[in-house]
């Protein structure tokens, strides 16, 4: 089985079970709080996934070194490519 | 070590990625537990907008990613040349 189908048997197997507590199908009557808990958890899941990538980025960023010379080299080739793009006729 | 003000973004994006996950998550988890009269309620709207609004907000991202790009594409149009 490849990757992609396993990845979307886990999905399907989850968002059936979401499916299965917030809509009711099965008829389990669960108690209320535990149905309010469930809805919104795609969502939860997507922004809480959200703000872990934020945070590493930040992380990264406040952590790395600074390297001078790789700055400059940087800044040489944006202007030279900025240049190259200018005279092909790109206009940002 | 990074230096000035690139901390300063880093730590302040780490800072606010952990306060809207604490706020997210106490709004999505704990407060169903919680009974209706315990003051906690006052500082977090009605439920429905805990979806609503991340809703709005990815909306409002793909509408800037979008007008971005029709102003990159219209500065660039090259209008055809007439004979």
């Amino acid at each position: 089985m490849t990757k992609l189908l396993q990845w979307l048997l886990a999905v399907s197997l989850l968002g059936a079970l979401w499916a299965l507590v917030t809509f009711d199908l099965l008829d389990l009557s669960l108690p209320q709080t535990y149905r309010e808990v469930a809805w919104p958890m795609p969502f939860y899941l997507l922004i809480s996934f959200g703000c872990y990538s934020l945070a590493t980025v930040g992380y990264r960023v406040a952590t790395f070194n600074d390297c001078e010379e790789a700055a400059k080299e940087l800044q040489e080739q944006i202007k030279e490519a900025k240049e190259d793009l200018r005279r092909k006729g790109l206009k940002i | 070590m990074a230096t000035g003000v690139d901390q300063a973004a880093g730590m302040s994006l780490v800072v606010f990625s952990l306060v809207l996950f604490t706020y997210y998550s106490v709004w999505v988890i704990v407060l169903p537990f919680v009974d209706s009269d315990h003051f906690l309620h006052k500082y977090f709207l009605p439920r429905e907008y805990s979806v609503i609004l991340p809703g709005i907000a990815a909306v409002i991202l793909l509408i800037c990613i979008g007008a971005f790009t029709v102003v990159i594409m219209w500065k660039n149009r090259k209008p055809k040349k007439v004979d």
